[in-house]
């Protein structure tokens, strides 16, 4: 193994591990606000990635405009499901949201199937596929592009957590809930606005993903690498889903090179297994330490 | 009252095969293992509030160990083959089980979920004993004297063995244990303080839950005459956490309830398959919104209704 090709295969990992880092950020922007593993996630943005995909099959438009729907439909999406349906449940367990998010999960991705069928469409890319080739190296520029707009998307939201009022009530909420309605913040707009940001994380990675996985109702499944990208970084920390979703990548990239080829698809699970039983906190965060 | 319907209850179930189409047998025999798997799981996430969401995993585990005993070994009775295929099971379930005390809510969740898509992925790759993606087939096993090649002979095995297993259950929530076990749900800090040892009875929990599992997964084998790593799928384990909360946590009576209609539901809609999981996701969230003590609960609250589930959830928030 030449380190010319080395470089490409880590490149690569980091571009399915930007997805991984968006998916794991939108399930932690509604941990934070509602305390909820959302198990829809990855369904919302199937969903909303083929809304889009069919407005800009209906309308003959360019990808943005693909890209743009998918965002308002998400947004959208998130809104209602967290109105209709989350808000009522808001009281009950964990346990009891978990499985009602689980439920909305195989009802989006039955309708999907039901609406589009559950085959598999090839999705336009922003990027082009021939490689790059710089000196020894070839790069796709659809990893590259992929890693660039996750970046962007990425800076985007730490503005939005750090400058602005509605990102500085989210942090307030995510740190103690109760003391941030008592400063008077409307911890109800909080859980809206998180369910909204975190739907258009997802369609915003759905559309970057979509060119390379294949517009499919079975697409959500990515979803899961999210949770264990996020388990890796640390549930809960921002920066622990980045680094859990980038070290995720890679690492299901390399692993086939030194391990049997079959075993590519379990590595998320086992890296998932592993971190939980040896540093339930993550790589970046804290032990997870119960409160009475 | 209480014998009266007992005993309608085993007029009814004891006369089925004479009474129902030999198909329906075979779906009875069916509802009777997913029973069993309801109360194993109900046991670990209605009990202890350790959710599982990796139960097809240990019923493959449960379903492949009693194929290949019965493939390699024809001789051994029944009984024996399932009760190999329990503890194989608890095994792993112990194996489990420990690393996951440190774990809770959701870490647990997606901790067995990972589980169950593992040991899907084992069962691909050790071919020489599985035979990956072709499956397995199941010879008919012997009892003594008998063979169970018929639906009504296998009915019969499984409806005794769910029987065995349900009285076990209703007296072990009697017990010392049981009650340490519903404290352990109720406040896991109050229990400790009361002398309940934590890390022992969720440990517990788990291995029976396994066990439970194991054994349903050996007639599974047997029922179906056939394994293959297709019918062990993640949305199984989602079916399997389906039929507690909608018969309700918790409760002997509601897995059993919960099991016959969850499986009843998914046989009738075989051929609606492109619908089954949207109406599966609505009665989860609706059962979820709505009722959230499952059938059980709800039963309890008419009046002079059957004073019969032995245990009660505390009431609904």
């Amino acid at each position: 193994m030449t380190w010319a090709s080395l470089v490409h295969v880590v490149i690569s990992g980091l571009a399915t591990g930007s997805i991984y880092a968006l998916m794991a950020i939108a399930l932690v922007i509604i941990y934070n606000a509602t305390r909820t593993l959302n198990f829809a996630q990855g369904e919302m943005l199937m969903v909303s990635t083929f809304v889009g995909w069919t407005a800009m099959q209906v309308l003959q438009a360019p990808l943005i405009v693909a890209l743009a729907v998918a965002v308002i439909a998400a947004a959208l999406l998130g809104f209602v499901l967290e109105r209709v349906v989350i808000r009522h449940a808001i009281s009950a367990t964990h346990f009891d949201v978990l499985i009602i998010t689980l439920g909305l999960s195989l009802m989006l991705r039955s309708a999907a199937g039901v609406t589009w069928t559950h085959d598999e469409f090839p999705f336009p890319s922003f990027f082009s596929n021939r490689p790059l080739i710089v000196g020894p190296l070839r790069v796709a520029p659809v990893s590259l592009g992929i890693i660039g707009a996750s970046l962007g998307m990425m800076l985007a939201l730490g503005a939005l957590f750090r400058w602005t009022r509605l990102g500085r009530a989210m942090r307030a909420v995510a740190q103690n809930q109760r003391a941030a309605r008592l400063m008077g913040i409307s911890v109800e707009r909080v859980y809206s606005s998180s369910w909204m940001i975190a739907a258009v994380v997802g369609a915003v990675a759905g559309v970057l993903i979509a060119p390379v996985i294949f517009l499919s109702s079975k697409m959500g499944l990515v979803a899961i690498n999210g949770f264990t990208a996020a388990v890796l970084g640390g549930f809960g920390s921002m920066p622990g889903a980045v680094v859990g979703g980038m070290l995720l990548g890679v690492l299901e990239n390399l692993a086939p090179l030194y391990l049997p080829a079959s075993i590519k698809h379990s590595v998320p699970f086992l890296v998932m297994i592993t971190i939980l039983i040896v540093r339930p906190g993550g790589v970046l965060g804290r032990v997870a330490r119960r409160k009475v | 009252m209480r014998r009266a319907a007992l005993a309608t209850g085993a007029v009814i179930v004891l006369g089925w095969p004479w009474a129902a189409p030999r198909y329906f047998v075979f779906l009875a025999s069916l509802i009777a293992v997913n029973a069993i798997v309801a109360i194993g799981l109900n046991l670990l996430s209605g009990y202890t509030n350790q959710l599982s969401f990796g139960h097809a995993g240990f019923l493959a585990i449960g379903a492949y160990a009693a194929a290949i005993l019965t493939i390699r070994a024809p001789a051994l009775p029944v009984p024996v083959a399932l009760l190999l295929a329990g503890l194989v099971t608890g095994a792993v379930g112990l194996a489990l089980g420990v690393p996951c005390l440190r774990l809770e809510g959701l870490y647990l969740a997606m901790a067995t979920l990972a589980f169950g898509f593992v040991v899907v992925e084992a069962i691909l790759n050790l071919e020489i004993l599985t035979r990956g993606n072709d499956g397995l087939h199941v010879p008919a096993a012997r009892l003594g004297p008998w063979s169970l090649a018929t639906d009504t002979a296998r009915y019969y095995l499984v409806v005794a063995v769910a029987s065995l297993l349900i009285a076990a259950a209703v007296n072990i929530s009697r017990t010392r244990t049981g009650r340490a076990l519903l404290a352990v749900r109720e406040s896991e800090i109050a229990a400790q303080a009361s002398g309940v040892n934590l890390a022992a009875y969720k440990t517990l929990a788990f291995v029976v839950s396994a066990f439970y599992t194991g054994v349903a997964g050996g007639l599974f084998a047997l029922v179906v005459g056939f394994v293959s790593p297709d019918s062990f799928d993640v949305f199984l384990s989602v079916d399997f956490v389906a039929m507690i909360i909608v018969g309700g946590l918790g409760s002997i009576l509601g897995s059993v309830i919960g099991a016959a209609l969850i499986t009843t539901l998914n046989d009738s809609l075989a051929g609606f398959q492109n619908y089954r999981p949207l109406i599966f996701g609505a009665i989860l969230v609706i059962s979820m919104l709505f009722m959230p003590g499952g059938i059980a609960s709800a039963l309890r609250r008419i009046p002079g209704a059957v004073a019969w589930p032995p245990f009660t959830r505390r009431d609904d928030r």
